[in-house]
């Protein structure tokens, strides 16, 4: 069965189209590396709002946090594009779409990473005299991050596989351009064109995970009590 | 008259409707080590975390060097330059090494240059006795000399006084000694300290002034001899007593 599916013809069609699957592979890392550090740019300070923030600031983060987390990503990303048409660009709407989505989700991340930190750490930090913020941005923020690195490995992970429902406003990622090859090209080869793009993407998040584990360790302090 | 360095007057502290502290009183002369013992529960945290406005108070006085320093309008940063604190709990920034520990106050808060503050840091380690350990992370020292890079963290910033919270009670008994010993060099140079603590071999040979707390009030005070030998009041005999009994069974 798989012999008759996965034909050599069908491979050879997809190993002549390799240029193709990667300008797609290209985009989607565009779009991903985007979406990523505008839910950094935008997530990073919600979640420590969400810690040290005013009632009223926290409770404004914390609705449009469950909002975004309620909605599904395709209905986002349609909202954004027809319903409000934010931009013309797609590749723009479609990072607006995943980024804030991802705020959302690493909101949650750096929140839950800065209240693992001991309360004794800020208060040692304020004894010397530090400002609070000097406190927070000096010695609870750099061990928050170091925690926040596998969840934000999870996130990268999953951001990465979403943008492949940019494809419903035609940007020209990977899955888009795998559909191509198949719609416009040979149909025979779908199972290998579909194949090579989720190798594509399983090769994209191994290849992350693996250089963030390298930046933690690099990172690394020694773990126990202070 | 010298006005003293720390002046405490009618000190009131609540939390909710519990008087933690009920006009509590308390002077210190620069180079005084005052010791404040009491039974668990009696205020001594919460006395020692008003000093440097970790708390605020409810009412009464704190002056430095004849400064009120409760107000609204003292600036608490530039109260805490002034009075350093040690933790029970060593409270380490886990993120850094020893040296760093040490300089990041001076650095981030006097703007020292890096240099001048690890030139300095690196003295404060070695008079304690840390020198050595420059590089390590908290974790990977033992308790008594994480202490000790608490107490070289609080001297880097060249305080006029030093709290102590109970700086050897998290400590395995066999690691008290070499933190005692560190605390009983700086009483030797002159380094004002209110030090909590039970250890009474400190507060015999190190204390020029011990106070009993007790429910919020201060019981008495005096010097080590007298206190320990003649206290006046039954519940600090009964509290030196039970403190006693429990040192011979430890
Ligand atoms: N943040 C707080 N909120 C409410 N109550 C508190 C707080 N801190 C201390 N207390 C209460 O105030 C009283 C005095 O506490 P404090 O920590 O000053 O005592 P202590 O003499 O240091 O005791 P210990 O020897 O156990 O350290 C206790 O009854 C305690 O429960
Ligand atoms: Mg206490």
């Amino acid at each position: 069965m798989a012999a008759i599916l996965l034909q050599t013809v069908d491979w050879l069609f997809v190993i002549d189209n390799m240029g193709l699957l990667l300008g797609g592979t290209v985009v989607t890392i565009a779009l991903t590396v985007a979406s990523i550090l505008l839910g950094f740019v935008v997530g990073f300070p919600a979640g420590a709002i969400e810690v040290y923030g005013s009632d009223r600031a926290r409770r404004v983060v914390e609705q449009v946090g469950v909002v975004l987390r309620g909605t599904p990503l395709l209905v986002i990303i349609m909202i954004l594009y027809f319903g409000l048409s934010i931009s013309s660009s797609a590749f723009v709407t479609a990072t607006i779409a995943l980024g804030l989505r991802s705020a959302a989700y690493q909101s949650q991340i750096f929140r839950g990473a800065l209240q693992s930190v001991d309360d004794g750490q800020l208060e040692a930090a304020r004894a010397v005299a530090m400002s609070r913020f000097e406190a927070i941005r000096h010695v609870v923020v750099p061990q928050a991050l170091r925690r926040s690195v596998p969840g934000f490995q999870n996130e990268f992970t999953i951001v990465l596989k979403d943008t492949s429902i940019a494809i419903v406003i035609g940007i020209g990622e990977l899955l888009t351009t795998g559909q191509n090859l198949y719609e416009g090209g040979q149909s025979t080869a779908a199972l290998e064109i579909f194949l090579a793009v989720s190798l594509v993407y399983f090769v994209l998040t191994f290849a992350t995970n693996r250089s963030l584990d390298r930046l933690s360790d690099y990172y690394a302090v020694p773990e126990g009590t202070t | 008259m010298t006005q003293p360095l720390l002046s405490i007057d009618d000190l009131h502290k609540s939390y909710g409707s519990e008087e933690v502290l009920e006009g509590v009183g308390l002077e210190m002369d620069q180079g005084d080590v005052t010791v404040l013992i009491g039974p668990s529960g009696s205020g001594k945290s919460t006395l020692l975390r008003c000093v440097n406005r970790l708390t605020e108070i409810n009412s009464g006085r704190i002056a430095l060097d004849g400064q009120d320093v409760t107000g609204a309008d003292t600036d608490v940063n530039e109260l805490r330059k002034q009075v350093g604190m040690v933790f029970q709990d060593f409270n380490l920034f886990a993120h850094l090494t020893a040296l760093e520990n040490v300089t990041l106050g001076p650095k981030k808060v006097l703007g020292m240059d890096a240099a001048d503050a690890e030139a300095a840091g690196r003295n404060h380690l070695e008079q304690v006795g840390l020198l050595e350990q420059a590089d390590s992370y908290p974790a990977e020292l033992s308790g008594g000399q994480k202490q000790r890079v608490g107490i070289a963290r609080a001297l880097a910033m060249d305080p006029e006084l030093v709290l102590f919270d109970e700086p050897t009670s998290a400590l395995d008994p066999e690691l008290v000694g070499e933190v005692v010993e560190v605390m009983r060099d700086l009483a030797d140079e002159g380094i004002t300290m209110l030090v909590v603590s039970h250890e009474m071999d400190f507060a015999r040979s190190a204390a020029s002034d011990i106070v009993f707390l007790d429910d919020g009030e201060i019981v008495e005070h005096g010097p080590p001899e007298q206190l320990f030998q003649n206290p006046t009041a039954d519940r600090t005999e009964q509290f030196l007593s039970r403190l006693h009994a429990h040192e011979e069974t430890a």
